[in-house]
């Protein structure tokens, strides 16, 4: 268990990326990908991926779809057009803040 | 091992216990529980199935299933008043946009030659317009609701949401219009009240009249899982 806070900010960025590979997935998949991706080290909780899936879903960036499996309705959620667009610039910003807390955390110092 | 279909309804019964009342929200909490539910299972196959929903319920924290909700909710009054605004906006185009500049024209005129004993008026026929019509919505919902055995969050949002708020601004305008108004208005106050009065009636209009006229299509576009079930 790492500590959540740090990653707090990133779940949207997170969701778009498991998107853009995983085509559609529902809520729970979500949570155990990451669980399992990241080997337990960072899980997401009920009360923080639903609001962060419906404000994606509220800005146009996913589209959902509804299927019946095992006696019930699972609703699935997939990228849209702009969701894609989105991702793509998300995980540009995501690579920024990297190099910049990586200069921050561990600076490497050269005599230039 | 995979959960029954009665256990399924307990799951919704779950929900509706824990302040859930809308189908589509309902779902997708269910299947969550469901899911953990097998998973949990997958670990300790002699659970009870009420020992191990209650240990998935755990993990949404203290507050349960609210945040979800409240951020459910959030989602879709915002989507709300995408869909009003989408409506509204033809009033402001060609052709409709003659009918809400002669409503303009006639709340100024009237502003004009009868000053804040129009302005009163006008606002209390807006408002007894809308309270009459929302109390009709309200009874027109809960027959739907009773019709259909499922409650929607984007239905009840429709029929009695955000209504209500547009009430507040009305009845607010009351105090506004005693404060600063003059006894007789000149062109600038009636300008404003003439447009503030027109934004109401295609507020109201569109709140209470269209939008719940529409309101099966929007939920069949809104929803993949209405004509499912």
């Amino acid at each position: 268990m790492g500590n959540q806070k740090l990653y707090k900010g990133s779940l949207q960025t997170i969701i778009l990326k498991l998107l853009a590979k995983n085509e559609k997935m529902y809520g729970y998949e979500i949570t155990q990908k990451v669980k399992e991706l990241t080997k337990g080290e960072l899980s997401i909780t009920e009360g923080a991926l639903y609001p962060a899936l419906h404000k994606l879903e509220a800005e146009g960036f996913l589209d959902v779809e509804v299927a019946k499996v095992d006696n019930r309705l699972r609703k699935y959620y997939k990228l849209t057009k702009n969701g894609t667009k989105e991702t793509v610039n998300r995980l540009a910003e995501m690579e920024e803040f990297l190099k910049t807390m990586q200069q921050i955390v561990n600076p490497k110092f050269s005599l230039e | 091992m995979k959960l029954t279909k009665e256990q399924i309804q307990q799951l919704y019964k779950f929900t509706r216990q824990h302040y859930v009342e809308h189908f589509d929200v309902q779902t997708e909490l269910v299947d969550h529980l469901a899911n953990d539910i097998e998973q949990i299972w997958k670990e300790k196959p002699n659970l009870s199935f009420e020992h191990a929903r209650d240990i998935s319920f755990k993990k949404f924290g203290v507050f349960g299933f609210m945040d979800v909700y409240g951020a459910r909710q959030g989602t879709l009054q915002k989507k709300y008043i995408k869909i009003l605004w989408q409506h509204a906006k033809d009033w402001f185009k060609l052709p409709k946009i003659i009918a809400t500049f002669t409503f303009f024209y006639f709340f100024y005129k009237g502003l004009i030659q009868f000053g804040d004993t129009f302005a009163l008026s006008v606002l209390v026929v807006l408002i007894l317009f809308g309270l009459v019509k929302h109390i009709l919505l309200l009874q027109k919902v809960k027959k739907r609701q009773k019709l259909n055995g499922k409650k929607w969050l984007l239905e009840d949002i429709i029929f009695k949401g955000l209504f209500l708020g547009g009430g507040m601004i009305g009845i607010n305008l009351f105090n506004i219009i005693n404060i600063s108004s003059p006894k007789v208005y000149n062109t600038y106050w009636a300008i404003f009240y003439a447009a503030i009065f027109t934004i109401m009636v295609v507020y109201v209009y569109m709140s209470a009249v269209v939008l719940p006229q529409k309101a099966e299509n929007l939920l069949v576009e809104n929803y993949p899982e209405y004509k499912l079930v």
